[in-house]
């Protein structure tokens, strides 16, 4: 055998006040040299304390290796019990035989030393180069991840560089010493579609070129299936199955692959499908046949926004005068129709979020119109706002910083309904517990606080809230983004099922093209506060026309390894800055009907 | 640059807020310079004529621009209970205190972060305890008792350090740093806490990091990663409460002194409120809010050397 890594019946168990607890158990698989695996599963599913196992770095978080061999071979041929070996022998193989990138490239580089520092302390102790030489070393390798001016770049601190740049820099340290193996711990879960694109192609590219061995821990079965040559499926610290990538995702074995799979929505799968469809939940077929279709009713307008526009200023200079405006939202019109959803998609900084939070006026737009229910929410006073207020409800990303911790579940929920005074005493009670009905949330659950759930019953009881008093609309910012893909399925179903039941119309705000395929009615891509192209979600995913549409699409990972688009180096053009100075006469935003009711941004 | 310049201009703007503050209280104070000069039982002529000639029958705002303008051109008047001119006393009991301040702070620090650091690093076991119950016990009890405390183990019954007085650093440099030994370090075992306190939750929070976990996958030693990659990142916080300590070191200071007979800027204070000796405390007071204001000044400026995020503004 001449596996480079052999994990063996592996089992780490993290001290606690109350004992001992497992983490991983009776893990074993191998890797070969030049292969990459992938280790898939939800969170808690043990498939970073394995990798952080196989650098011995899981001591540092509490855990310890309580069992099972690790062996990894060395490049003078010989076999190593990681599990075994002796610190000063883990210190010389960390990030000099193995290599490892973690999924945070904003906190992932030291924020006082230079780039320069960071790169070449590795080299200095691992390879004993001098100064120079590390230097010298530090500008190829900057130059092999595809850094532009690599010289101006070593003097530079991390938080001068973009995201997707300080990625690149965390592989080029990892990559310093020339590992034979390379651990990457979800390192694009973090990063907008397009810089994912473009940091698995710069891995792919570099396995390639030095045959390394890739370990690349995650969650997305999209990146998986683009990614990997034999995969490790975890649930609850334990292997499910391994298998090569074309055997995991088209002839999986066991239920939890095939339930994994199912919830993972594929880009393209939509394709001639008129409306929104559910999300196929293994084991919960009948209720799938059941349920009914999301189809379009009678179009009837909800919510007009006309040329709203959102700027934020910039302050500067000695007397904090503003400098410059952040063009946040700018010139954004639509219309959303009673019962259907309208998914704003982007990447980060493009202004989907504002534009939500301006049409609830959360935050004041600069100038444009909000009409909801022939209502002209913009004309509205402080105290007519806070009625019309219940008309129009949001969900957040993160459950748990939404949800206040120190009230019960029942008081959170009610809340709303008794600020506005819709109901009290037995009424407001009966109401709340019908909500959490509503929202498939056990009764049990009315007196519990929020940390005695788990994310997903938090979104629900989030959701619970923005329902309570009976609203039109809802904003849903990155509702699901947090959420382990299983339950992620099951929130959207939920969603779908409560605009069938109630009529609600839904503005979903997301960065997950595939999610949205399958929400959304209509479909809105924002650029740089612009909505660039907009119209029916067959005709943006099945025929887009804008530029900048066609890039993310051809960005998205598609959860087939048959499809696999990342083998090259990708380089997608970097989205510019949306501030401008004060005083900036912005061009309005002018459309071209491709189609009915399909719009594209003239530029 | 912006940032300097911002930090700089309300420095002047704190000082002359400064400057018509303790003008305004030491005038509503009852008695004025001239009763403190000839007595409550003076001739009522003889006070009249003193107060003309000491300019206190002017409007208030033309006496307070020729305090400042005073101020400003060195001229500071002079003490009225040690008769000689005030700028000539500050300046030397400033030297005084300022060895006191640079040294128990020194202590503190020198003390603190290595605690610190090391409670971090033992999180919630006996280490971690055994810090945080030596920094309480710093700050828990007051400095003056630190105080007796020193002079009876340091001075009294091991002899090692003098236990009163003051030596000019300029006759004999050693002998200076002996005499202010023993305050120092009763007040920095009461500074010591804080910044205890604070290295420890810092650095907590820096060890939780990302590019924690990156240094040590690198390989990096344990040590490198903790005095080098961490500590270059937690040091930031904890030089701010020091320098906001420089404020509170002031205050402890008078009694320090005043327990030591160190006849430094505390101890003068003392004298001059003891003895409503108006032009003293003025120009006391304004001194040691501007040492304060510039000390912060200073630590705000290392910081932007320490933290690459703040130069860019």
């Amino acid at each position: 055998m001449n596996a480079l890594v052999t994990v063996d019946a592996l089992q780490v168990a993290f001290a606690t006040d109350s004992g001992p607890i497992i983490g991983v158990q009776d893990v074993s698989f191998t890797i070969n040299p030049g292969e990459t695996v992938c280790v898939v599963g939800e969170s808690g599913s043990g498939k970073s304390v394995t990798a952080l196992s196989l650098m011995r770095l899981v001591e540092f978080g509490g855990g310890t290796i309580t069992g099972g061999a690790l062996s990894f071979r060395r490049p003078d041929g010989q076999v190593l019990d990681v599990a075994a070996a002796d610190s000063q022998v883990m210190a010389a193989i960390r990030g000099n035989e193995i290599g490892m990138i973690f999924q945070e490239p904003m906190t992932a580089l030291n924020p006082v030393f230079t780039i320069e520092r960071q790169l070449t302390d590795g080299l200095i102790l691992h390879k004993g180069l001098s100064q120079t030489e590390a230097r010298t070393r530090a500008l190829d390798l900057l130059r092999s991840v595809r850094i532009p001016e690599p010289e101006r770049r070593l003097r530079q601190y991390p938080h001068e560089l973009s995201g997707g740049m300080r990625q690149r820099v965390v592989i080029a340290m990892a990559m310093a010493c020339e590992p034979r193996l390379l651990i990457a711990d979800e390192p694009t879960t973090a990063l907008d579609v397009t810089i994912q694109a473009e940091i698995l192609a710069l891995i792919n590219r570099l396995k390639r070129e030095q045959g390394m061995a890739v370990l690349f821990i995650t969650h997305d079965m999209a990146v998986v299936a683009q990614m990997a040559d034999r995969v490790v499926v975890m649930y609850r610290g334990r292997i499910v199955e391994t298998g090569t990538v074309t055997e995991i995702f088209e002839t999986p074995q066991q239920d939890y692959t095939r339930a994994l799979l199912a919830a993972v929505p594929k880009l393209g799968e939509m394709k001639g499908k008129p409306a929104p469809e559910k999300m196929r939940i293994l084991g919960d077929d009948a209720a799938y046949a059941a349920a009914k279709p999301v189809t379009a009713r009678k179009p009837e307008v909800l919510l007009d926004v006309r040329h709203l526009t959102t700027r934020f200023p910039v302050k500067g200079g000695i007397l904090r005068r503003t400098v410059a405006q952040v063009h946040a939202v700018e010139d954004v019109s639509f219309t959303l129709n009673v019962g259907e959803t309208l998914a704003l998609v982007g990447e980060s900084g493009c202004g989907k979020s504002s534009c939500g939070r301006s049409i609830l006026r959360l935050i004041e737009p600069q100038s444009g119109e909000v009409w909801i229910n022939g209502r002209d929410i913009g004309a509205l006073g402080p105290h007519d706002l806070r009625r019309a207020r219940a008309d129009m409800q949001m969900v957040f990303q993160d459950p748990f910083a939404s949800l206040n911790p120190y009230r019960r579940l029942r008081d959170q929920v009610a809340e709303p309904i008794q600020n506005f005074g819709l109901a009290q005493g037995q009424a407001l009670r009966d109401r709340v517990a019908e909500i959490f009905d509503r929202v498939q949330l056990p009764r049990a659950f009315m007196t519990r606080f929020p940390h005695e759930l788990s994310g997903g019953q938090r979104q629900r009881v989030a959701i619970a809230r923005a329902l309570a008093v009976n609203p039109k609309l809802i904003v849903a910012d990155e509702a699901v983004s947090a959420l382990d893909v299983s339950v992620q399925a099951q929130v959207l179903n939920l969603m779908m099922e409560l605009q069938a039941d109630l009529g609600l119309s839904y503005l979903f705000i997301s960065h997950d093209m595939a999610v949205v395929e399958r929400v959304a009615h209509h479909v809105g891509v924002m650029y740089l506060g612009r909505i660039v192209e907009i119209g029916p979600r067959a005709a943006v995913f099945d025929n887009p026309q804008h530029p900048y549409t066609q890039q993310l699409l051809s960005a998205v990972p598609i959860a087939d390894p048959r499809r696999r688009r990342f083998a090259d180096d990708l380089s997608f053009k970097p989205i510019t800055s949306p501030i401008f100075p004060l005083g900036h006469q912005s061009a309005p935003s002018v459309y071209t009907e491709v189609a009915p009711g399909h719009l594209v941004l003239q530029s | 640059m912006t940032y300097v310049l911002n930090r700089l201009l309300s420095v002047i703007l704190t000082l002359f807020l400064i400057t018509l503050i303790t003008f305004a209280i030491t005038n509503i104070l009852p008695g004025d310079v001239a009763m403190m000069i000839m007595g409550t039982q003076s001739n009522p002529e003889a006070l009249a004529g003193l107060r003309q000639s000491l300019g206190l029958n002017d409007p208030l705002l033309v006496q307070y621009g020729r305090w400042v303008g005073g101020m400003l051109t060195g001229d500071w008047g002079d003490s009225l209970i040690f008769k000689k001119p005030i700028a000539e006393l500050l300046s030397q009991k400033i030297v005084a205190s300022a060895i006191i301040v640079v040294m128990s702070m020194t202590i503190a620090l020198a003390l603190a972060i290595p605690l610190g650091v090391w409670a971090a690093v033992h999180r919630d076991k006996w280490q971690d305890t055994a810090s945080s119950s030596t920094a309480l016990l710093g700050v828990s009890l007051p400095d003056f008792f630190w105080g007796i405390v020193m002079i009876l183990v340091f001075a009294r019954w091991l002899g090692w350090f003098p236990s009163s007085g003051f030596v000019d650093p300029s006759e004999n440099f050693v002998r200076a740093l002996r005499h202010a030994f023993l305050p120092s370090l009763a007040l920095g075992l009461g500074l010591m806490a804080h910044l205890t306190r604070m290295t420890r939750s810092t650095m907590i929070g820096i060890l939780g990091q990302e590019f924690i976990r990156v240094a040590r996958a690198k390989g990096l030693s344990e040590r490198t990663v903790i005095w080098r990659y961490a500590l270059a990142n937690a040091i930031g916080p904890v030089i701010t409460i020091a320098g906001l300590q420089i404020g509170y070191l002031f205050g402890s200071i008078i009694v320090m002194e005043t327990l030591f007979n160190y006849t430094g800027m505390g101890w003068l204070t003392y004298q001059a409120l003891l003895n409503r000796d108006m032009p003293l405390i003025q120009a006391s007071v304004f001194v040691i809010a501007a040492v304060v204001m510039l000390t912060n000044l200073v630590v705000d400026l290392l910081y932007v050397a320490i933290d690459p995020r703040i130069r860019l503004d």
